[in-house]
């Protein structure tokens, strides 16, 4: 065995590996049945080796990449040799490899030759696992258990046979079982369909050339960071992100990122962040990983494949006990968006003196509502997120931020669906749909624009708030000034009520009004220096 | 006059040469050329009818006077899309919902490049005008439409100079009574503008795909409405008062008014003329399945005709523009001949995405370019004559040798390694492209055919087909006027589509019957013209699981609607098509029908167009030898030319056969035969190994 492949050959081969991610999610997209996964495409396929490095990811949500590796991990340490072919696992504990519990983890191995070889990870958020609350965001949370199903590495399918009984207990113990079911099909489905695909990678080429490929697939990725990385001054640089509250009392809680930089590598350090929390803002160790790892995505060349050459630059510090950190048993469910998104800020406003020209303006918090009610249309209960008044997307040094194109950890990657369509289906009436003026925060450029939504419920319902940025506005960089917060506020006949960022069944009357007003992107660059005719344009338009 | 003589021409403006097919009740061919002229294509239309005339050894106004129809496909929309040289356009949309086209649903493509500023809306916010009115899901109007603010707002757009406007009401799909009203008074007070209705462009549920595409519609309008002008105008005036007809998206046919009034319709002209002469080429072999693969210097196109019929989507857009119109399902990928092979530090070999374009152009044109293309690979290689290259004179070896080498070096690879690797990457990523195209819809490759057409389709046909396991690989000579010819083989088409949310409770054979009769009878009431015997109907749903987002086009053509049972029916061909594209079905689940679609197709093509363009020809030697690299070493091959072939030829691979716009490689155990039509059929051989 030689040491060098020829190019050509390994081009082949990572091309074919990401066009099979690609395919995986496409089938996922079209055939997912909850409104988070095909509307709001919250989920992410990846290619893990038997090292548990990510190979091959396609750009789904950010967050979950670079999480992919710790579900192997986990999967690897369970099962060890009890994995044969057709074997589908499944995952979703956050202490066993898991993110948050609505986080579902399905797993297929790939053979060749009669050896293990790869697998296929696809990580999809459930409309509902059980627990407390529908949907898992169960601001009430004090441990784990309140907030829904655990599963621990297991067998779903056994040498090709679904294991029904498996998957009835799972569906008894979530509130849509149908909906479960139908999207449980289409993460399978997705599995196989990359299983398939890389059967035939390895039908054409021998398995030890795909795995020199991939060794060298993984070193061409971590010499283009490493690049990257030497161009920044080596030096400890800090930055500070906070939570507005953990809706149990405590407010600011802080998110404190030192980040060193040393030759073609990065450490951060996070053991000076505060202590966990009582309630569901806790971030497990791998999540906090993941979210350290997005933060590196957004600020090297958008075209470097994100894989285990890129994320073994880094070296992660935490301290047991905090918030980036918990004790096990901690409620977490919040923790994929926040403190995920804090910590990202964090990163960046750390970062933003050592390469400004590579840093953006602040991309805005989730601020999540969800109604549940009795649907008139179709007789059924009904629960509805809202993902409609997208916050707004920072700016950078290329130009303004985008208007409505959301968070740091969605990035233009969630779609709200029709409102021809939502009004169809639900009992729902939106008066008002526009873009929130002035809302993005000031700078050389501006920061994108949220979002305003005036939404009537025809039905009387509970309102469920999870999330973020009510108090702290996305964050300016570069002497660019933060985005305007959230605002979101209920009116009846009693009045107006600012709605807090964390609060489970919320009684709406019959005919209630929601105001929601939603975060603008931070902005870059002292403002001082804004081009006159953007003012101007601005003006015209009706958004400042 | 007899019928054998007269005539019909096809008109296709391509980027640089408007090519023109007359063909007579006989099928006796003629073929012209003429440059483009883009500033007004219309002159260039012209100048090319007068150069028909002359090489049928006539005039214009004679030959104008023997023309039946005539059948045209341009570029006007799609250029004008592509460079924003559209109207200025304004848009009268409900209050409070003014922002849903610059939305986009909340995407940004990219994702992870946040170093990127968003795109300027076609229409900017300050002219996207609020009126106060609301329908609401089930029809009903809550907040009457308000026609002093609404004129208003239209005297805004009118003092802005605003000369095409877009109406885009919510829930109009079911009921436009408000948008309708919208549109009077907009042509009382600006009767000269453009009005786009979206309720009449795409009556559906979704208000950004009828938004968007009301909006592209109006944008491009003026811009299509004055070259038609222009061209009926200078046609008329030249004698002809015969029908003209417009392809647009889908492949179908209409009258020029039509093309207008739906102009975002047309935005895919151009290469629908390249698909239907590739399904016109398909119908002559008798081939039901095939794969037109067109791949050209920058750009290559691949399609799907699936037992005779191209596949159509409705998921299309153009420069960043959803249109949600139905179109050929055409996909287009960013390499071609003209693509730059590079060694990047961390990323190592790849061809493309960057392309070396007309200007500087391949290392070989010896236009400045250095940076190795595919073109200079096949040059090396020993594919292409340096001597005689395509209409664009001699190439330049050397350089090429140069770019490719310089690659080499920095790979570690020989010269030919080097050119042989180039070559094969780009194949993988034509294979990759066909893949999305089959595979991915469900579709096994290994049943269809290869169709090769463009001028570097020749050199990648067969390897590409090798590496998806596609068996028949077919290069028809008439590519160069494809388009042209294909048109005249297209037929009226008129489409309806209406939304009908409807779930599991209403969903009865009576209702559903009701709506496909209305849909097939407004379908009808387009084409007066036409003998209603020629007209076919073609049905499909657009349908879904409940709780899904997407949905699935399901053809229904093959269903009997007069038959009890059809809501049955109609179902189980949903839980089969799922299954296709997707491995699974969930018959127990309830179903949607969202939309609901008629497609009316009046023939009006003779079986005349589909008589050959069939080559003289007389010698069935080789022309010379040249040596070329197949397999890694070097070898003498064979060389034919395409016109001294004669039907029946056989030709076994290894062997090059150059045409008059493209050059087709065999390698061993490939094998050519010449059709009656002086095509090559190509038998590939299975991949070695």
């Amino acid at each position: 065995m030689s040491d060098q492949i020829d190019p050509i050959t390994r081009s082949v081969i990572q091309h074919r590996m990401s066009a099979i991610v690609e395919e995986m999610g496409e089938a996922m997209l079209r055939t997912a049945y909850s409104q988070i996964l095909n509307s709001s495409r919250d989920f992410s396929m990846g290619i893990v080796d038997r090292q548990c490095r990510l190979i091959a990811q396609a750009d789904h949500i950010p967050v979950h990449v670079g999480a992919l590796p710790a579900a192997v991990r986990a999967l690897e340490a369970r099962f060890g040799d009890d994995v044969h072919e057709g074997d589908v696992f499944v995952l979703n504990d956050p202490y066993h490899g898991g993110s948050h519990l609505p986080d579902v983890t399905v797993f297929v191995p790939v053979f060749a030759g009669g050896e293990r070889r790869l697998w296929t990870v696809v990580r999809a958020h459930v409309g509902d696992i059980g627990g407390a609350t529908h949907g898992g965001y169960n601001p009430d949370a004090r441990e784990i258990y309140h907030e829904g199903l655990r599963l621990p590495p297991l067998k779903l399918a056994e040498k090709g046979v679904m294991r029904e009984d498996v998957i009835e207990m799972i569906a008894l113990n979530v509130r849509l079982p149908r909906e479960f079911r139908g999207d449980l099909d289409a993460i399978i489905g997705a599995g196989r369909l990359g299983r398939r695909s890389l059967d035939r990678l390895y039908g054409e080429f021998s398995a030890d050339l795909v795995d020199r490929a991939i060794e060298e697939i993984l070193d061409g990725a971590e010499a283009r960071t490493r690049a990257i990385i030497e161009g920044w001054p080596d030096g400890v640089y800090e930055g500070t992100a906070y939570l507005d509250d953990d809706g149990r009392g405590r407010q600011d809680v802080a998110i404190r990122a030192a980040v060193t930089v040393d030759g073609g590598r990065i450490a951060v350090d996070l053991t000076r962040s505060d202590p966990q929390s009582e309630s569901f803002v806790n971030s497990p160790h791998a999540n906090t990983q993941a979210a350290v790892s997005m933060a590196l995505a957004y600020l090297i060349d958008a075209d470097i494949p994100k894989n285990d050459g890129v994320f073994r630059l880094i070296d992660i510090t935490t301290k047991k006990g905090t918030i980036v950190d918990p004790e096990e048993g901690a409620p977490v469910t919040l923790s994929t968006t926040h403190p995920s998104n804090e910590i990202v800020e964090a990163m960046v406003r750390a970062l933003q003196t050592a390469c400004p020209q590579r840093c953006m303006g602040g991309w805005s918090r989730r601020f999540r509502i969800s109604f549940t009610g009795q649907n008139p249309r179709n007789g059924r209960p009904f629960i509805w997120h809202m993902f409609h008044a997208r916050p707004g997307g920072g700016a950078s040094p290329a130009g303004d931020g985008w208007s409505g194109a959301g968070e740091w950890h969605t990035v233009g990657g969630i779609k709200f669906g029709s409102v021809e369509v939502s009004e169809a289906r639900f009992p729902l009436f939106f008066d008002r749909h526009e873009f929130r003026p002035g809302s993005g925060g000031d700078g050389t450029y501006r920061g994108g624009l949220g979002g305003e939504l005036d939404l009537r419920i025809e039905v009387p319902a509970y309102a469920h708030t999870a999330g973020e940025g009510a108090r702290h506005g996305s964050a300016g960089i570069a002497g660019g000034r933060d985005g305007k917060p959230h605002d979101y506020r209920m009116v009846t006949d009693e009045g107006e009520t600012r709605l807090a960022t964390k609060q489970f069944g919320i009684s709406v009357p019959e005919g209630a009004h929601f105001r929601v007003r939603s975060a603008g992107g931070g902005g870059w660059g002292d403002p001082a220096n804004r081009r006159a005719e953007d003012r101007k344009r601005d003006e015209d338009r009706e958004i400042i | 006059m007899t019928e054998s003589k007269k005539l019909s021409i096809g008109i296709d403006v391509g980027g640089t040469f408007t090519d023109f097919v007359a063909i007579d009740g006989a099928g006796r061919t003629v073929i012209a050329k003429s440059p483009s002229t883009p500033e007004d294509q219309s002159v260039g239309v012209l100048a090319g009818l007068e150069k028909l005339a002359e090489r049928m050894e006539s005039d214009l106004a004679s030959l104008l006077a023997r023309t039946e129809r005539i059948v045209h496909g341009t570029t006007v929309a799609t250029n004008a899309l592509l460079e924003r040289k559209g109207a200025l356009t304004g848009m009268l949309t409900t209050a409070g919902h003014r922002d849903i086209v610059e939305m986009r649903e909340g995407l940004k493509p990219d994702r992870y490049n946040l170093l990127m500023p968003p795109p300027e809306p076609l229409v900017p916010r300050d002219l996207r005008r609020p009126v106060p009115e609301r329908i609401q899901q089930d029809g009903s109007v809550v907040t009457p439409l308000d026609e002093d603010a609404l004129r208003q707002e239209i005297a805004v757009l009118k003092e802005r100079g605003v000369t095409s406007v877009a109406i885009c009401f919510l829930h109009s799909y079911r009921n436009a009574a408000h948008e309708r009203r919208a549109a009077e008074l907009v042509a009382e007070v600006m009767p000269e503008a453009y009005v786009s209705v979206s309720s009449t462009v795409l009556p559906q549920i979704k208000e950004y795909e009828r938004f968007s595409t009301t909006m592209v519609n109006a944008y491009i309008g003026p811009v299509v409405r004055r070259y038609m002008d222009r061209l009926t105008g200078r046609l008329n005036g030249a004698g002809y008062d015969g029908p003209l007809y417009i392809i647009l998206s889908h492949g179908g046919i209409t009258e020029v008014a039509d093309a207008i009034a739906l102009a975002a319709g047309t935005c895919l002209s151009g290469p629908a003329g390249g698909i239907a002469g590739a399904r016109a080429c398909a119908g002559l072999l008798e081939a039901r399945n095939v794969i037109p693969f067109d791949m050209g210097g920058t750009s290559t196109e691949i399609s799907l005709i699936t037992d005779g019929e191209v596949a159509l989507t409705s998921e299309r857009g153009l420069a960043g523009e959803r249109i949600a119109l139905r179109s050929y399902d055409i996909l287009s990928i960013g390499a071609g001949g003209g693509s730059i092979a590079m060694n990047r530090p961390g990323t190592g070999f790849t061809v493309g995405p960057q392309s070396a374009g007309a200007v500087p152009g391949p290392a070989c044109y010896g236009r400045g370019g250095t940076q190795a293309t595919v073109t200079d690979a096949n040059l090396v290689l020993g594919y292409l004559d340096a001597t005689a290259f395509a209409g664009k004179g001699t190439l330049d070896l050397q350089a090429a040798e140069a770019a490719v080498g310089a690659l080499g070096a920095e790979l570690g690879l020989g010269l030919p390694e080097t050119a042989a690797g180039i070559h094969r990457l780009i194949n993988v990523k034509m294979a990759d492209g066909i893949r999305l195209m089959t595979l991915r819809r469900g579709v096994d490759p290994r049943n269809y055919a290869l169709l090769s057409f463009g001028g570097a389709a020749g050199l990648h046909a067969v390897e590409v087909a090798r590496e998806m396991g596609v068996a028949r690989v077919v290069v028809p000579t008439i590519a160069s006027v494809l388009s042209a010819w294909g048109m005249l083989a297209s037929d009226l088409r008129y489409e309806m589509s209406r939304s009908r949310p409807m779930d599991g409770q209403e969903f009865a054979d009576e209702t559903l019957r009701d709506v496909f009769d209305t849909l097939e009878a407004q379908a009808r009431a387009r084409m007066p013209g036409v003998d209603p015997a020629s007209l076919t109907v073609e049905r499909s749903a657009e349908m879904r699981y409940g709780e899904q987002i997407f949905e699935v086009d399901v053809p229904l053509d093959h269903i009997d609607f007069g038959a009890p049972g059809l809501v049955d029916a109609v179902t189980s061909a949903f839980h089969r098509r799922h299954e296709e594209l997707y491995t699974f079905a969930a018959p127990d689940q309830e179903v949607d029908l969202v939309n609901a679609r008629v497609a009316l197709v009046g023939q009006v093509s003779r079986g005349a167009a589909a008589e050959a363009l069939a080559a003289g020809a007389s010698l069935p030697a080789p022309v010379g030898r040249r040596r070329v690299f197949t397999g890694g070493r070097p070898e003498e091959v064979p060389l034919y030319a395409m016109e001294t072939l004669a039907p029946e030829h056989r030709i076994q691979g290894p062997a090059l056969v150059e045409a008059e716009t493209t050059t087709v490689i065999l390698h061993r155990g490939d094998e050519a035969t010449v059709t009656p039509q002086g095509w090559l059929d190509i038998s590939v051989a299975a991949k070695p190994g």
